[in-house]
């Protein structure tokens, strides 16, 4: 029985009981803590809470939380405790701590002590504190004299107003200056990252199972703090935009006219009328224009439209070409490797380097400016890259059965491309694509030196033009369904429109135009990523059943 | 000429007529665009005519040649970027010499005096890209360690998704944030003397190559065979353990093409550092200070070729060859680290 509980013990240990409740709540404050100063870094929470400083708050929060962890220590060491610690803390503690001492000491040399060029001796002796502390007691005393003893040092120095309201830090040699009201959220927050980190091994017992406890709360909350940093991006444009984007949309049912016609022996016509849905958005249907009442980017959606059209009827055929060609007829040698490493090097290709290409290669050929043809160009180009990874990917994911197993049946190489390994690859090649799409829908670089010219126009580029016409010259009939004319125009873009708003100064457009700009482009984007992983997920159960 | 009939009779092009009236026309259609681009619609017309005859008559052999052609273009177009970009450039180099790469003292821009040093644009691009993958390389491992190794399933599904749309939000966008947002806190809150400096661009890039090193990072632990864990494992090590000593040394090579692969994300990035910097082509005083202002290779680029023309335009070609090289290095070098890595794993394909 004895030897039961022992051994749940080992297993579970810190599970349970006081050294769970106290390595928590260090964790939770060191917690709480840390997002309290982030929200005051970024002065979304006031200052002052119920008559006292945030910050002295935070900072005894901090000291409370020391002293726990402390406690935990001492109690642990008599044995009160169920821990097991190691011998040394190992060198990712010491590593944390000899930086934070080595910036702390360094800091302290400069500016309290007043060493000029002499601070690199406090900050060697502050980083070998930091590493003598960390490494030499046993595992929970070393724990406990950093991540506390930092603690403590960092709440003693606010509450004693070392570093005060009227405190300012200007480096020599840095353009900025610190004041208290940035420095001292940054200081509590790694404080309380570090007392949290420190805890969360407190509370697993420490040893092993300590250091992957603290692990992973460290990993955990760096992938919360992406997804965070997402919601807030996204949310805080969502929340700008709305308002611009949506307004003046007005809609409503009319009781209209629909056709009318005169029937044989009457005199009068006959109208037969029926409800419409009358449907306004000035914001994605008008042009820029001084008489209208609200502007809006509908030529920057159409010429987004265009762009993208484009770039794919070109990068497309192209891509999956060059991934068949490579994957089903090359020989895999030096040819198929010279052609993987130049696709490879043109997908990390700096988007602003085939804009130049454009403007040095394409622009004199076409039309000698800017125009809508030589953007769809460029980026198919930026797209191509793309397509053949993904596609050649895909074709070497199609399992050679399938080939051997067509062959077998005396089918030609070509009809096995085109009815095996085409299809069976086609999922791979649909979400590469429209995650490519997703990608130059929001280049700005490449536009802005082939596509553009003026900022806001009224109109987008008029690119169908179905008509047919009778000509004096051969072959007599002229049947249009493009104009070649709005090809070789500047037009515009949804990111060029934004980045011309950011640089014609917001004194015309206003800044609220720039935020339903970028609304409406994130919402584009997002359009077409939605688009791929759905039909990434359709393909997939496609496949599998 | 005999390597080239040896390529064209193993590719099974030579021996069909539609072969070679493919050729033919793309071959019309190539050098009319170089030499006289506007009745580049006559060759490209008769091509589209071949090209209907050959479906119907020999769809094999055209689909092999179309192949064949659509290969030459993408490395054509790879070679041609490069041709292009260095012959605008030897006039900037022919003036200055290799002071456009060295020159430090005096005035290092000045176009209408014809003097292009790129050293403060380099410098810029070095300290931005820097304090980017301080940012990235860190977060982003960690990021893909929690989704390959530890997140649960709920999770990686909310995880995943949220990278590639942190991935899509356009580039465009982080800049305009930077520029609205960030720039008056930082000028407000560190009273800055300029509008602008390294550190936000940093940071911004840093965040957008985030994702980058994210998803790559995660692909290649996620490669790493499951039986050298599960010894691990069955030796009693932790979860933990086990990523560090084994699963992260045997990704190692993977890990850093992903490192890599942000770095040259962050060199090519444009427009957040465009639209933030206040372009000045100076180098900061002194060379560390991260809140001064400089100007990067892309952003000079971005915000000059408006104004350009003659040898200031040179130069700025000038900056696209040192960036394109730059980048070329890195993704050549990550390349070469990945398929070490596929080396070390035996096959990688497990």
């Amino acid at each position: 029985m004895s030897t039961d509980t022992g051994v749940a013990s080992a297993l579970d240990r810190g599970s349970t009981g006081p050294l769970r409740y106290a390595g928590g709540a260090v964790v939770a404050i060191g917690a709480i803590v840390l997002v309290a100063s982030l929200l005051a870094f970024v002065q979304v929470v006031p200052t002052t809470v119920a008559g006292a400083s945030l910050f002295d708050v935070l900072a005894l929060a901090l000291v409370a939380a020391a002293c726990c962890l402390i406690a935990v220590v001492v109690a642990a060491k008599l044995g009160v405790l169920d821990t097991a610690p190691d011998h040394t803390a190992g060198t990712s503690l010491a590593a944390v701590f000899g930086l934070v001492g080595l910036v702390v000491g360094g800091l302290v040399a400069a500016q309290t002590l007043g060493f000029s060029t002499l601070w690199p001796i406090g900050a060697l002796a502050g980083a070998a504190l930091g590493i003598v502390l960390a490494i030499v007691p046993q595992e929970d005393s070393a724990l406990a004299a950093t991540g506390g003893g930092f603690a403590l040092l960092v709440g003693g120095v606010i509450l004693t107003d070392v570093i005060g309201p009227n405190w300012r830090w200007q480096p020599e040699g840095l353009s900025a200056a610190f004041t208290p009201e940035t420095t001292l959220p940054i200081l509590l927050g790694v404080t309380g990252l570090l007392l949290a980190w420190v805890g969360a091994q407190a509370a697993a017992g420490f040893g092993t199972q300590g250091k992957a406890r603290g692990a992973s709360l460290l990993v955990s909350a760096n992938a919360a703090g992406m997804i965070a940093l997402l919601v807030v991006l996204i949310s805080f444009i969502a929340v700008r935009g709305w308002g611009p984007m949506t307004e003046g949309i007005r809609f409503g049912l009319f009781w209209e006219p629909v056709t009318w016609f005169q029937p044989p022996g009457l005199d009068e016509y006959v109208v037969i009328s029926a409800p419409l849905l009358w449907f306004h958005w000035p914001f994605v249907m008008e042009g820029f224009a001084i008489t209208n009442a609200i502007n809006g980017v509908a030529p920057a959606i159409v010429g987004t439209v265009w762009l993208v059209v484009g770039a794919v009827s070109v990068a497309i055929p192209l891509g999956v070409g060059t991934a068949v060609f490579l994957t089903e007829y090359a020989e895999q040698g030096r040819l198929t490797s010279i052609v993987e490493i130049a696709t490879n090097g043109l997908w990390s290709t700096p988007s602003i380097v085939y804009g130049l290409f454009g403007l040095a290669f394409l622009v004199p050929r076409i039309g000698n400016g800017s125009s809508l043809l030589s953007g769809m160009l460029v980026l198919s180009f930026m797209l191509l890259p793309l397509v053949i990874i993904t596609s050649r990917e895909a074709l070497l994911n199609v399992p050679d059965q399938y080939r051997d197993a067509s062959a077998a049946l005396g089918v030609s190489r070509w009809q096995t491309i085109k009815s095996v390994v085409l299809p069976a690859a086609m999922p791979g090649v649909v979400t590469g694509a429209i995650l490519g799409v997703g990608r130059i829908a929001g280049e700005t670089a490449p536009i802005l030196l082939v596509l553009t010219g003026e900022p806001f126009p009224e109109t987008g580029p008029d690119l169908l033009n179905f008509g047919a016409a009778f000509t004096s010259s051969f072959p007599f009939v002229e049947l249009s369904f493009l104009n070649t004319d709005a090809l070789l125009q500047p037009a515009t873009a949804l990111p060029y429109q934004l980045f011309a708003t950011i640089t014609a100064g917001v004194g015309d457009v206003g800044e609220g135009f720039s935020w339903g700009t970028a609304l409406v482009l994130l919402l584009v984007v997002f359009a077409f990523y939605a688009v791929g992983i759905a039909s990434r997920r359709y393909f997939d159960t496609k496949l599998q059943s | 000429m005999s390597v080239e009939r040896g390529l064209v009779g193993r590719l099974g092009v030579g021996d069909s007529p539609v072969g070679v009236l493919l050729g033919v026309t793309l071959l019309a259609v190539a050098l009319t665009f170089f030499l006289a681009p506007g009745l580049v619609i006559y060759p490209l017309a008769a091509f589209a005519l071949v090209v209907v005859y050959g479906i119907f008559r020999e769809q094999g052999t055209t689909a092999r040649v179309l192949a064949l052609a659509a290969t030459i273009v993408t490395v054509l177009v790879l070679g041609l970027i490069t041709i292009y970009l260095v012959a605008q450039s030897i006039p900037a180099f022919r003036i200055m010499g290799i002071d456009i790469l060295t020159k430090t003292g005096g005035k290092l821009w000045n176009p209408s005096s014809a003097i292009y040093s790129l050293v403060p644009m380099m410098w810029g691009t070095l300290v931005t890209t820097l304090i980017a993958t301080a940012v990235a390389a860190p977060l982003g491992v960690a990021g893909a360690v929690f989704i390959a190794e530890m997140a649960p399933d709920w999770a990686r599904g909310l995880l995943k998704p949220a990278v590639e749309a942190l991935a899509g939000i356009p580039s465009i966008v982080y800049g305009f944030i930077g520029f609205v947002v960030l720039n008056p806190f930082m000028a407000e809150q560190f009273s800055l003397p300029t509008f602008g400096s390294l550190f936000v661009v940093g940071v911004v890039i840093g965040a957008m190559a985030l994702p980058t090193v994210v998803s790559v990072a995660e692909d290649a632990i996620a490669s790493v065979p499951g039986p050298m864990k599960d010894g691990s494992l069955a030796l009693g090590a932790t979860d933990w353990q086990t990523t560090t000593a084994v699963t992260l040394p045997a990704a190692f090579s993977g890990v850093s093409a992903a490192v890599l692969l942000g770095i040259g994300r962050a060199v090519g990035e444009t427009m957040a550092a465009t639209v933030i910097l206040a372009h000045a082509q100076v180098l900061p005083d002194p060379l560390y200070d991260v809140f001064g202002n400089t100007e990067t290779l892309t952003s000079l680029i971005a915000s000059q070729y408006g104004i350009a023309s003659g040898s200031q335009m040179s130069a700025l070609f000038a900056a696209g060859v040192v960036l394109f090289i730059t980048v070329l290095g890195l993704s050549i070098g990550s390349q070469y680290v990945e398929r070490r890595m596929e080396r070390t794993l035996g096959g990688g394909d497990t």
